[in-house]
Formats: C-alpha cells, sequence, structure tokens
C-alpha cells in the first residue's frame, strides 16, 4: 500500500476531531475526499504532513510501507509527500522566489520552466502577501511541483477560484501530476474541479471519520447534489 | 567585505595600519591624522586630535561608490578611529562600509567616531555593514549634520553581533533636508543598546527611522529612538523587535518630542515572537526548523 492509515484519532486544541481515520492509496491514484465543513478534511491532511497543532491520539500513518506517524513534517516532505494549503500564512519579507530555490529539489533550468506559470512580478513579491485566491493557488502549486513529490495533497484546491481558473488548475495539475503516475489526493467539499480530474475513488468524510468511499464519484456528487451529507449518514453502506 | 576585494577598496585599514588610500579625482580621501595636518579647518570638526580614521571629502562629482574597509586580524587590538566624511554642495555620493572581525575569537575593540557632512542639496546612500566576532566590543557613535535640502539614505545592518554593541546615532537636518535611516541587528549572545536622535530642526525637514532588532540566545538589546522636532517638519519611527528565545530580551523606546504645533511626528513599535504557522508551513514545504528559523529572520530583517 502506498498510503495507509488505520483508525487515526486526532486531537486539535484539546478537542478530538478525527475519531478514526482509515484510509489507503495506491500508487497513480487519484483519490478525492469530500465532506462538509468542519468534518476534518484538513485536520487529516495536516496531521499526514506532520503539523505539530495537530496531536495524533491513536492510530498509525504508513507511507511506502514505513511508519510516519511521528517523523517530523520536513522528514515526510523529504519522502515525497506535500500538501497545497488551503490558506498559505504570510511571511514578510520573504520572497516567493528566495522560498522555491531553498525547497526546490528539481533542476534549475525546469524550475525557471515552472517559474515562467507565474506573474514575474509575483515571484518578487513577499510570500503570500495580498495575494488574490488565484496567485496563492498557483504559488501552492508551482512549490509543489518544485518538491517532485511521489503523493500531493491538495486542500480545497479549487476554493475562491471561478470555473476557468478551476480549469487551468486542473489542467496543470492533471500534466504534471496524474499523467505522470503521482499520486493525488483533492481535499474538496465543492467538487466543481472533480470532473476536469476523474479521480478513481471518493471517500467521504462525516464528522471525524470517513463514512463513504466509492469508485464513481459522479454517483456521490450527485446524491450530495441532490441529497445533502445528512443522506450519506443515512447510507446503508457505510464504510465502517 | 570580501579581502579578494580589497585593491578596490578606496581606504583599508587592518588593525591599526592603513593597508591602501586609492586615488580618486575629485575626492580628496586621507587619513585623519593627515586631514588634522593639512586642512585646518576640519579640526572644528574631529573632538580631538585624530589617532586614526578616514577623512574622505567629496568635491566634485563621482559616478561610482567609495568603498571603505576597516578590519580586526589580531588578537586584542583596539581601534579608535575618528573619520570624518564631507560631500559638497549638490554633489551625490554611494558609499559602502564594511568594519568586520577576520575571525570569532579576536577579542578587539573597534571605537568610531566621526561627522558625516552634507552640504546644501547633496545626497548620500550609505551602506554600512558590521560582523564582528563573539568576544569583541564595538562602540560606534556618529553625528550626521544635514544641510539645507540634502538627503540621506542610511542603512546599518549587523548579522553578526559582538559581545558588546553600543551605537550612538544623531541626525540633524536643517530645512527640507530629508532621511530614511534603517538600523537592522540580528543580536545573538550580546549585550546591544542603540540610540538614535533625529533632531528635525529646519521647516520642511522629514525623516523617518526603521528599527529592525532580532534577539537571539540569551541577548539583551535595548533601542531607544528619538524624534525632536524644532520646526514645522514630518517624522516617523518604526521599531520592531523580534524575540527568538525565552532567554533574550528587547526594551524599544521610541520617544516623540514636539516643540512646533505644526508638526506631524508618529510612531509604531512591537516585539513579537516567530509564528508556530510561519514555521510550520515553511517545515511542511522540506525545511528543517532551523532552515525555517533563519528564513524568518531574514526576512523580518528585510521588511
Amino acid at each position: 500500500m502506498f498510503l495507509e492509515i488505520k483508525n487515526l484519532k486526532v486531537k486539535g486544541n484539546g478537542k478530538q476531531i478525527l475519531k478514526g481515520v482509515n484510509f489507503q492509496m495506491e500508487k497513480g491514484d487519484v483519490q478525492v475526499l469530500l465532506g462538509p465543513n468542519a468534518s476534518g478534511k484538513s485536520t487529516l491532511c495536516h496531521t499526514i504532513l506532520g503539523n505539530p497543532k495537530y496531536k495524533v491520539v491513536a492510530g498509525k500513518i504508513f507511507f511506502q510501507g514505513k511508519e510516519i506517524t511521528d517523523l517530523a513534517p520536513e522528514k515526510r516532505v523529504k519522502l515525497g509527500i506535500a500538501l497545497s494549503f488551503q490558506s498559505p500564512p504570510v511571511i514578510k519579507g520573504v520572497k516567493t522566489s528566495q522560498l522555491l530555490d531553498k525547497i526546490s529539489v528539481i533542476k534549475d533550468s525546469k524550475l525557471k520552466e515552472l517559474e515562467q506559470v507565474f506573474d514575474k512580478h509575483l515571484l518578487e513579491r513577499d510570500l503570500n502577501l495580498d495575494f488574490s485566491g488565484g496567485e496563492k493557488k498557483v504559488s501552492e502549486l508551482v512549490q509543489i511541483l518544485a518538491l517532485n513529490p511521489k503523493l500531493v495533497i491538495f486542500d480545497e484546491v479549487d476554493s475562491g477560484l471561478d470555473l476557468k481558473k478551476i480549469k487551468n488548475v486542473a489542467e496543470i495539475i492533471k500534466k504534471e501530476l496524474i499523467d505522470k503516475k503521482i499520486s493525488v489526493l483533492l481535499i474538496t467539499h465543492s467538487g466543481a474541479i472533480l470532473n476536469f480530474l476523474k479521480p478513481n475513488i471518493t471517500n467521504v468524510m462525516i464528522s471525524g471519520k470517513i463514512i463513504c468511499r466509492d469508485k464513481n464519484y459522479k454517483k456521490v456528487l450527485k446524491i450530495i447534489k441532490k441529497y445533502g451529507y445528512e443522506k450519506c449518514k443515512k447510507c446503508p453502506f457505510l464504510a465502517d | 567585505m570580501a579581502m579578494k576585494s580589497a585593491r578596490n577598496v578606496h581606504f583599508w585599514q587592518i588593525d591599526n595600519k592603513v593597508k591602501n588610500i586609492l586615488k580618486v579625482n575629485g575626492v580628496i580621501l586621507l587619513t585623519s591624522p593627515q586631514a588634522w595636518e593639512k586642512f585646518n579647518w576640519t579640526r572644528k570638526y574631529f573632538l580631538k586630535r585624530p589617532e586614526q580614521g578616514y577623512f574622505i571629502w567629496v568635491r566634485n562629482q563621482i559616478d561610482f561608490p567609495l568603498f571603505s574597509c576597516i578590519s580586526i586580524a589580531h588578537k586584542n587590538i583596539t581601534q579608535k578611529l575618528q573619520n570624518l566624511l564631507i560631500i559638497e554642495k549638490d554633489l551625490k555620493l554611494s558609499l559602502q562600509g564594511s568594519c568586520n572581525s577576520l575571525k570569532k575569537t579576536l577579542r578587539g575593540k573597534h571605537k568610531a567616531s566621526g561627522k558625516i557632512i552634507l552640504r546644501q542639496g547633496s545626497s548620500l546612500k550609505y551602506n554600512h555593514i558590521h560582523t564582528w566576532g563573539e568576544k569583541d566590543i564595538v562602540e560606534p557613535e556618529y553625528e550626521f549634520i544635514l544641510g539645507k535640502n540634502s538627503k540621506l539614505d542610511y542603512t546599518y545592518k549587523t548579522l553578526y553581533t559582538p559581545q558588546k554593541l553600543k551605537i550612538n546615532n544623531s541626525f540633524n537636518l536643517a530645512a527640507g533636508a530629508s532621511c530614511d535611516i534603517k538600523m537592522i541587528a540580528n543580536c545573538v549572545e550580546t549585550e546591544t543598546s542603540i540610540k538614535d536622535v533625529l533632531t528635525l530642526k529646519g521647516q520642511g525637514s522629514s525623516g523617518v527611522i526603521n528599527l529592525r532588532l532580532v534577539g537571539g540566545k540569551a541577548s539583551k538589546v535595548l533601542a531607544h529612538s528619538q524624534v525632536i522636532a524644532d520646526s514645522e517638519s514630518k517624522g516617523h519611527l518604526d521599531c520592531q523587535g523580534l524575540l527568538i528565545d525565552k532567554e533574550s530580551n528587547i526594551s524599544l523606546i521610541p520617544e516623540l518630542v514636539c516643540k512646533n504645533k505644526l508638526a506631524q511626528i508618529t510612531h509604531e513599535a512591537s516585539i513579537g515572537r516567530i509564528s508556530q504557522d510561519q514555521l510550520t508551513y515553511l517545515r511542511m514545504k522540506g525545511l528543517t526548523e532551523t532552515q525555517a528559523t533563519n528564513l524568518i529572520i531574514n526576512g523580518f530583517l528585510e521588511t
């Protein structure tokens, strides 16, 4: 198994957020994790990356067969896991280009090619300072590509973007990651990006647990759109 | 400043010996003792007969920067410098000044005092870089005298602080003169005190002092910045501190003294710690905690 999460229970600010998550990904998978606000989706992806804000109180995380539950965040990144932040913090005085230079593991020529995706001025602006929604997504995406990852988690990559920008971002994700068999986990609560990326497995998280796992994202989206997540809670085929 | 480029340094002193002074057309470059002997009128600017230091008198426009480099290379050296820089009317100068210890453990003393005089309409862009060893004691004391409508852009930066650093600067502005002062110090294992006094003497003068101080490894940092408005003028103080560890402390004292009802002087000051969100974000991009901390510190010092 490429990524395996077993019975993960996580606390944040003293409150239990994840209440026993089980999850698996194979290499090359494109999976999506749907769920309403505050269901624990972002907590799960931050916990996979080792954000110290979240305390694992039970369960284990394995990546390529190695347990990473207690590994420092930077060591998980070195193993090949990358996260695109939903709301990256502003860091004044640090230029976007400086961070890219520091974290990049790809060839300079390839990095220069990636930087073409940016508006040139964005590279020389302070990291995330006054970035629009679209600029933040592009900045996160370019950082991820510079890390040459094996597994990428996108936390709400489509939030705050119009349909045209979602399409642009989706095209880059498809060309640079999915077509190269890099595993992708998309976290979203709208699902608009899925029509472009066509995940092979759809998961639904509610109240800190993954309660549904289905191959047909269209079917799941249709049910959620028609009946809301309340219907998922009553589904007779709950994942757990 | 790297020793490799020493040939291009216009005033170069190591320990107590002047290694080189380059000739520049339009500029008189001497040691301060030579200037004391050669030009009687300079004596009013020196506190007493100088033992060491540079004298730079810019009499004609030059279109390249001047470089000065004063280093300590051996143990237990004491430098007592008196420097004098004069820029004549309507001329512009860019100066890169470097004072440093070539090793970390030399226990040197660097005492520098001086006057920087900008005549009417002149301008100076001065980057002043310090790099010291862990046991050095450093005491610079400069008076900047800005004539009518002159302009000063002064950046002092020390990324490697000595054991003790005591800076005393004063900036006196005549009518229409302006200055932009940046004092940047990454204070590590040090006792640092910085005193800046900006006096807006002339009508229409304006000045800004930006302080960026980082306190780490049990440092004690005190910064007292003062803006005095004698006339209708504008001044602003922006003092920011960043604490890296629990053993360090930073005291910022911004002081405004207004003597004219039409003057506008303002200040802002804050001291904070490194944001955990920023640190975690950078670690989740692959940087170690130390790398992330250094990047945040460097960013803070550049704002």
